[in-house]
């Protein structure tokens, strides 16, 4: 077993969104990324070490977000127009399991240690709990319109869900799916991550082209920089310092300092970019859209330093962790 | 074709459609030129935001404001309407722009967004034109007739561009 005490008990459970992945602190450079492309209809499993795609597993069609079970066993997916999730089994590389779900589900994040599913459901505007074994909802709270990305912060109790159409931030109290705030942002907020220390959420606000910088301790907004054109994916490095923004129009990713608020660099990186993941401070993977691929950026030297290759029309990814069941690298990853 | 039932996100909430409104599953149109002239000339024709009507062969009219500058706007005259796009960024040390549909007609053109890029690159014995396109269907709701679904709108957008690419190239090339 490779699972890091450290990891299993972190207080920040597994941060994956479907549309952004806040990289926890607890380990420095995660192996492995699943990647969900649109287009293809697939999800491909990268060790980002190596730069290989170790799987390719077919899905359902027109997949868009997709969130890890914090164990790395499982991957969620979400298919909108079929009003459907898969569920994948890692280890044995295929879909397990299709679970109807609400109308067009969209973004979507893991809670209970793996056993329940938060997915937003964009023509519902809701926010629906679902069990994760059986596919049944187990609640739901109205929302905003059109609500995109979510983000949980299951230590404060709490998801954050970006509303697109409503122009605002709904904050949900997760045991009582109670709406208990909600925060008005840019224009078209769509992905969203967490700062380490759990003191922010950041906000990409596609249609105004800035991030919302949201005080969780006083639930409003505190700062809107401009960060470029179209910003599709946001995530944050695990030291919190740099802000991570994924500007799909222009096809660059903003390094934003996360003191100052100020865009450091904003290297191109390809084609149409949007979902971004924090890999360890220096290091980050991001999906191009319409190269059909994935890149992996230094960030210390601000340059992209490799592009893997996946399925036509890759959106979103999200770090797999380190279970034992990856099982093509050798013994040590052998079955638990 | 696959495409054929692709997704779009039914935002038809009120019956309203909203440009930009979109969620999950935008499409992709991708066309490149090479054309016998430096690079330097070939991006005067493109940086000029309000003169794509010197050299595209489907723009009947256009009317420009703003210049050439993030903010333009442009109105497009085609065959069958108008649309009117925005330009967001002009890049002139990389020879980029990168711009879009700020008002629709699906009338005229068979989309109800996009963003789209055009480059020019320097390739051997002149220059590289890359010209691409993120959009969606007409009809954004599950169950798209087939002039408004997601193979009309890649199949028009791909011939807007290949098209414009085939009259620069004519405009542009040997000169």
């Amino acid at each position: 077993m490779r699972l890091k005490p450290a990891l299993a008990s972190s207080a920040i459970q597994l941060l994956a969104t479907g549309l952004v992945v806040a990289a926890s602190s607890a380990w420095a450079t995660p192996p492995v990324v699943a990647v969900v492309s649109q287009q293809a209809a697939s999800v491909a499993l990268i060790d980002v070490e190596t730069t290989a795609v170790m799987a390719t597993i077919a899905v359902p069609r027109v997949p868009a977000g997709i969130a890890a079970a914090p164990n790395g066993a499982r991957l969620f997916v979400t298919h909108p127009d079929l009003g459907l999730i898969s569920r994948i089994d890692v280890g044995a590389r295929r879909v397990d399991a299709r679970f109807s779900i609400g109308r067009e589900p969209f973004g979507i994040a893991i809670i209970d240690a793996g056993r329940s599913l938060l997915v937003t459901d964009w023509s519902a505007d809701a926010l629906i709990r679902i069990d994760a074994e059986t596919g049944a909802e187990t609640g739901r709270v109205a929302i905003g319109r059109s609500p995109a990305g979510l983000v949980v912060d299951e230590a404060a109790g709490r998801a954050y869900v970006a509303d697109r159409e409503s122009d605002t931030l709904s904050v949900v109290e997760l045991t009582s799916l109670t709406r208990i705030a909600v925060v008005p942002t840019g224009r078209a907020p769509f992905a969203l991550a967490l700062s380490p220390d759990r003191e922010r959420v950041y906000v990409a606000n596609v249609r105004s082209g800035d991030l919302s910088v949201v005080s969780t301790a006083r639930l409003i907004e505190v700062a809107r920089p401009k960060v470029g054109l179209m910003p599709y994916g946001v995530a944050v490095t695990a030291d919190g310092a740099r802000i991570l923004v994924s500007n799909q129009q222009s096809g660059k990713l903003a390094l934003v300092d996360a003191d100052s608020l100020a865009v450091v660099a904003d290297p191109r990186i390809g084609s149409y970019p949007e979902g971004i993941a924090a890999l360890s401070n220096e290091r980050a993977a991001a999906v191009n859209w319409a190269g059909d691929e994935v890149v992996l950026v230094d960030l210390a030297d601000v340059k992209v330093i490799a592009r893997i290759g996946v399925g036509a029309g890759p959106r979103n990814l999200t770090i797999l962790p380190e279970n034992g069941s990856m099982g093509a690298t050798g013994a040590d990853r052998a079955r638990p | 074709m696959l495409q054929r039932n692709l997704f779009a996100l039914a935002f038809l909430l009120a019956g309203l459609v909203c440009a930009a409104a979109h969620g999950p599953t935008p499409q992709k149109a991708d066309e490149s030129v090479t054309i016998p002239a430096p690079p330097e000339h070939v991006w005067a024709l493109i940086a000029a935001f309000g003169g794509i009507g010197q050299w595209h062969p489907l723009v009947l009219k256009v009317e420009a404001t703003g210049g050439d500058a993030a903010g333009a706007e442009r109105v497009l005259t085609l065959a069958k309407g108008e649309i009117t796009e925005g330009l967001d960024e002009a890049d002139l040390a990389g020879r980029r722009l990168s711009y879009r549909l700020s008002k629709e007609n699906i009338e005229a053109i068979p989309v109800s967004f996009y963003t789209a890029t055009i480059e020019v690159l320097p390739a051997a014995g002149g220059s590289e034109v890359r010209w691409s396109a993120r959009f969606y269907r007409a009809d954004t709701s599950n169950f798209p007739p087939d002039e408004l679904n997601d193979d009309a709108a890649i199949a028009a957008m791909s011939d807007f561009l290949r098209r414009g690419l085939e009259g620069l190239k004519a405009k542009a090339g040997g000169q």
